[in-house]
C-alpha cells in the first residue's frame, strides 16, 4: 500500500507520497496542491474530469487519488463513480474524496465493502492544513477519514433509549474520531490526552458496545459505522 | 295499483287479445244492426236504437284503448263489459226466444257496470265503503232481482209487444213480479241519488290536477246518473216524459266514452306543453322558475321541488334550507334521476300519475336542467379552487424567496463581511503584529466555516443535490437524520419516480417532519414510502399530540396544493391525542 519513495530529506521522516488532484476549478485544485506540497506530498498530476482522473491514474500510479465529488460533463457523481473505480482498478491507490455537501448515503456507499484507504471530506476542511494534510496521510497509509459531520449525524440519529447513552461524554468523543477513522495518536492528539487514556477508552467503548476487537484502525472504522447504521 | 287484471301479458298475446274482442264487438253489432232492419226496436225509436249501437261499440273501443294503456287498472275492462252488455240489449230485437231472453237479461247490467265505472274512476277501484255498497247493490238489483223477476213475468200480457217468449219464465205471478219490480226501482232511486252524491262529493275535493283527470268521466257518467235517476222516477209518469228522459239517458251514455278519449286527447296534448317546457328550462332559470314552469307543465300549482345534495346526502328546498320529501297527505313522490344519480325529488299531486308519460317527460326535462345547474356550478366552484391555489402557490413562492434573501443577507453575507474586514485587518497588520494577524486570520477562517456551513444547509433547503443525484432514499435519510425525533424509515421503491414526483414526496415529508418538529411534541416519526403500480403513497405519522389542521396551517395547505399541482392528493388524519398522520398520494402514471 505505501509506496516509500525516499524522500529529499530524510531526517524529517516523511514519506513523499505521490498524489494525484482531481478537480473542476482550477483555483482549488492549485490550493490543495500548495498545501499538500507544504506538507510534503508530490503532486504529480492535476485534472478536471473524471475520464482524465483513470488516465493520471493508470499512467502514475500514485499512492493517493484526491477527487471531487462534482465534475463534468454532468456535475453529479462523476467523482464518486470514479472513485470506485480506482479502488477496484487500482487497489494500490487510496482515494479521498471531496464534497461541498456530506450525505451519509455516500460515505456508507464508499465504505460499503472496506474502509482500507477511502476518505471522505467536506471541501472546507481543506481550510484546515494540519487536519487535512493529516487525513491524507492517513488515508494514502491505508486508513480512513471520514468527515466529522456525516459522523455526528450518524451518532445523533440515534435517538431514544440506546447503549449509546451509556458512554461517558469523553467516550463519545472518542467513538465519534474513532468513525473519523483516526489513529489512537490522532485521538489522543486531538483530544489532547495520553494514548493511554485513550486505549483504555477505547476498551471500556468496544466492552459497552459490544463490538469486537479491531486490530487495524479501518477496520475499526467499519465496526462502528456498522454499529451506528443499525 | 297492484291488481294483476289483464290476464295476458306479452305484447303479442294482448294484441290477439284485443283483436278477438274487438272482432267480436263488431260482429255483435253487425247482428244488432240486421235486427234493428228487419223490424223495430222493442220499446225505442230505431233512431235511439242505432245510437246505442254505436254507442256500445265506442265504449268497447275505448275500453280497448284504456286497457292497453294501463293494463293494470278495471276501467278499461269495464268499459268493454258495459259496450257488451249495450250490445246483448241489442239482442232482445230479434224474434227467437233465445237472444230475447239473453237481452233481458244482459241489457241491464250495463247501467251498474257504467255505476262501477264511474264510481271507480281513474284507478278502477273502489276507495270507501259507500262506493262499494252502492256498486254492489247496483249489481244486486241488475242481476239477481232481475233473473227472479223475469222467472215471474210473461210477455203475453205486455201490450204492444209481439215478442217471443222469455225463456227464464217459471209462472205467471203479477203480484210477486210487480212488488219485485218495484224493489228495483226503489233500490234504483236510492242507488241512483247515492251515487249521484258521491260522484259531487269526489268533484268537491278533488285537487285541481285530479279534476282535470276526473272531469271527462265524472261530468259524463254523472249526468248519466242524474238521467238514469230520472228515468226511474218518469216510469210512474207518463210515457212521454219517460221516453224524452230515457232517450236523454241514452244519449248522455253515449257520451261516456267520447268523453274518455276527448281526456287522452288533452293528455297527449298536455305532453307538447314538455317541448315547451325544455326550452324555457334551456334558458336556465333560477331553481325558483324552474319550480314555477314545471308545476305550470304539470297542471300541479301545488308541485314541490326538492333538490338532492350528495356532499350531504340531503335533500333541499329551493331556499337552500333542509327538505324531506315524503309521501304523506295523501301527495306522490316522484325521484327525479339523471344516468342512475338521484338529481331532485317532486312532491306532487298522485292525480299526475294518472298520465306516467306526462310525468316521465317531465322528469327528464327536469332532470337534463338540474344537471347542467349542478355541472355548472361545480365547475365553477373548481375553476375557483384552481384560481386560489395558483394564488397560493405564487405567493409561496414569493414568500420562500423573501426568507432566502433574509437569510442570505442576515447569515452569510454577514459573516462575509467581516471575514473581508478580518483579512483587511490581518493584512494591515502581518508586518508589524505578526501574532496579532494570525489571531485575525484564525478567526476569519472560523468566520469561514461556519459561513460555509450556513450556505450548505440554506442550499440543502433550497434543493437538495442529493435527491437528484440518488433519489429519495438517500435524501429522506438525511431528513431523517436532521430531525430532533427519531425517525422510523421505511422507503419501498422498485424504480425511481420522476423528478416531480420525487420532489413532492421529498416536501411533503420536509414539511410534515418541521411540522412534527415544531408543533407535535413526538418522541417518534415514522415515514413509509410505497411503490403501487399507478401511484406512489407517502405517509408520516408521529406519536404526538395530534389536533393538527389542514386549513389552519399555510404550511399544510402550501403542500396540499403542491401535491394537488402534480395530479396526487393529501389527507391529515389527526385527532387531538392519537398524533398526526399525513398521506399523500401521487400518480406515477401521467
Amino acid at each position: 500500500m505505501t509506496t516509500s519513495n525516499g524522500s529529499d530529506d530524510p531526517a524529517e521522516g516523511v514519506e513523499r507520497l505521490r498524489v494525484v488532484v482531481a478537480d473542476d476549478s482550477v483555483l482549488l485544485r492549485e490550493g490543495i496542491k500548495r498545501i499538500l506540497e507544504e506538507g510534503g506530498f508530490e503532486v504529480v498530476g492535476q485534472c478536471g474530469t473524471a475520464a482524465d482522473l483513470m488516465l493520471k491514474v493508470r499512467s502514475y500510479e500514485p499512492d493517493l487519488a484526491i477527487v471531487d465529488i462534482r465534475m463534468p460533463p454532468t456535475h453529479s457523481d462523476e467523482g464518486l463513480r470514479a472513485a470506485q473505480e480506482i479502488r477496484e482498478r487500482h487497489p494500490g491507490t487510496a482515494v479521498l474524496v471531496l464534497s461541498q455537501y456530506v450525505e451519509s448515503g455516500y460515505a456508507l456507499e464508499l465504505l460499503a465493502d472496506s474502509a482500507e484507504g477511502i476518505g471522505y471530506l467536506l471541501k472546507d476542511r481543506v481550510s484546515d492544513v494540519k487536519d487535512f494534510t493529516a487525513a491524507a496521510r492517513r488515508v494514502a497509509s491505508g486508513g480512513t477519514a471520514l468527515d466529522p459531520e456525516v459522523v455526528s449525524r450518524l451518532v445523533g440519529r440515534r435517538k431514544g433509549t440506546d447503549p449509546l447513552d451509556d458512554l461517558s461524554p469523553r467516550e463519545r468523543e472518542v467513538l465519534g474520531l474513532m468513525a473519523e477513522g483516526r489513529s489512537n495518536q490522532g485521538i489522543a492528539e486531538r483530544l489532547v490526552i495520553t494514548d493511554r487514556a485513550v486505549e483504555k477508552h477505547i476498551t471500556s467503548i468496544f466492552g459497552k458496545l459490544n463490538l469486537p476487537a479491531a486490530p487495524a484502525d479501518h477496520r475499526r472504522v467499519l465496526a462502528v459505522l456498522a454499529y451506528l447504521q443499525d | 295499483m297492484s291488481f294483476a287484471a289483464a290476464p295476458v301479458a306479452t305484447p303479442q298475446r294482448a294484441r290477439t287479445f284485443t283483436a278477438v274482442v274487438a272482432a267480436a264487438a263488431v260482429g255483435a253489432a253487425a247482428a244488432g244492426a240486421v235486427a234493428l232492419a228487419h223490424g223495430a226496436a222493442r220499446d225505442q225509436t230505431t233512431t235511439l236504437a242505432a245510437v246505442t249501437l254505436l254507442a256500445a261499440l265506442s265504449f268497447v273501443g275505448s275500453g280497448l284503448v284504456a286497457w292497453r294503456r294501463r293494463p293494470e287498472v278495471w276501467t278499461g275492462a269495464l268499459m268493454v263489459a258495459a259496450g257488451f252488455c249495450m250490445l246483448a240489449g241489442s239482442l232482445a230485437n230479434f224474434d227467437s226466444a233465445v237472444p230475447f231472453t239473453i237481452g233481458l237479461v244482459v241489457a241491464p247490467v250495463g247501467a251498474a257496470v257504467i255505476c262501477h265505472l264511474v264510481l271507480s274512476f281513474p284507478d278502477g277501484r273502489l276507495h270507501s265503503g259507500l262506493e262499494r255498497v252502492v256498486v254492489a247493490g247496483a249489481y244486486f238489483v241488475t242481476v239477481p232481482l232481475q233473473v227472479v223477476m223475469l222467472m215471474f213475468m210473461g210477455f203475453e200480457h205486455v201490450t204492444g209487444c209481439p215478442c217471443p217468449s222469455n225463456l227464464l219464465f217459471v209462472r205467471d205471478d203479477m203480484a210477486l213480479h210487480g212488488a219485485i219490480m218495484s224493489t228495483q226501482r226503489i233500490l234504483g232511486i236510492v242507488l241512483a241519488v247515492a251515487a249521484g252524491a258521491i260522484v259531487l262529493r269526489r268533484w268537491q275535493r278533488a285537487s285541481e290536477p285530479s279534476r282535470r283527470a276526473l272531469a271527462p268521466i265524472l261530468l259524463t257518467g254523472g249526468v248519466t246518473i242524474l238521467l238514469l235517476l230520472g228515468t226511474l222516477l218518469a216510469a210512474q209518469g207518463s210515457t212521454r216524459s219517460w221516453a224524452t228522459v230515457s232517450a236523454a239517458e241514452r244519449v248522455a251514455t253515449a257520451l261516456v266514452p267520447l268523453a274518455y278519449l276527448l281526456g287522452l286527447f288533452r293528455a297527449r296534448l298536455g305532453r307538447v306543453a314538455v317541448s315547451d317546457l325544455v326550452m324555457e328550462l334551456d334558458q336556465a332559470p333560477e331553481p325558483g322558475r324552474l319550480r314555477d314552469s314545471l308545476a305550470r307543465a304539470l297542471h300541479d300549482p301545488s308541485l314541490e321541488l326538492a333538490y338532492w345534495v350528495p356532499e350531504s346526502e340531503a335533500y333541499v328546498g329551493i331556499d337552500g334550507g333542509p327538505v324531506e320529501p315524503v309521501a304523506s297527505g295523501g301527495r306522490m313522490v316522484t325521484m327525479l334521476e339523471r344516468h342512475g344519480r338521484r338529481v331532485a325529488a317532486l312532491v306532487h299531486d298522485p292525480a299526475l300519475a294518472e298520465d306516467p308519460a306526462l310525468l316521465n317527460a317531465v322528469s327528464a326535462a327536469a332532470g337534463l336542467a338540474l344537471e347542467n345547474e349542478r355541472l355548472l356550478a361545480e365547475l365553477r366552484a373548481q375553476l375557483e379552487q384552481l384560481r386560489e391555489s395558483r394564488a397560493r402557490i405564487v405567493e409561496a413562492g414569493d414568500t420562500e424567496r423573501r426568507r432566502l434573501e433574509r437569510n442570505l443577507h442576515d447569515g452569510a453575507q454577514q459573516r462575509l463581511v467581516s471575514l473581508a474586514l478580518a483579512l483587511g485587518l490581518a493584512e494591515s497588520k502581518v508586518e508589524q503584529e505578526p501574532d496579532t494577524a494570525v489571531t485575525l486570520l484564525q478567526a476569519a477562517r472560523e468566520e469561514l466555516t461556519l459561513a460555509l456551513s450556513e450556505l450548505r444547509e440554506l442550499a440543502r433547503g433550497i434543493h437538495p443535490a442529493v435527491l437528484t443525484e440518488r433519489g429519495l432514499t438517500y435524501a429522506l435519510t438525511g431528513l431523517a437524520e436532521r430531525a430532533p425525533v427519531e425517525v422510523a424509515l421505511d422507503v419501498n421503491l422498485d424504480r425511481r419516480p420522476p423528478p416531480a414526483i420525487e420532489a413532492a414526496a421529498y416536501y411533503v415529508v420536509a414539511e410534515a417532519l418541521a411540522n412534527v418538529a415544531k408543533y407535535a411534541q413526538a418522541t417518534t416519526a415514522t415515514v413509509s414510502i410505497t411503490m403501487e403500480h399507478e401511484r406512489l403513497r407517502v405517509e408520516v405519522g408521529d406519536d404526538g399530540i395530534g389536533g393538527a389542521d389542514a386549513s389552519a396551517g399555510s404550511g399544510l395547505r402550501g403542500l396540499d396544493d403542491r401535491v394537488q399541482a402534480v395530479g396526487g392528493s393529501l389527507r391529515v388524519i389527526s385527532r387531538p391525542g392519537e398524533g398526526t398522520q399525513i398521506l399523500a398520494e401521487l400518480p406515477l402514471r401521467s
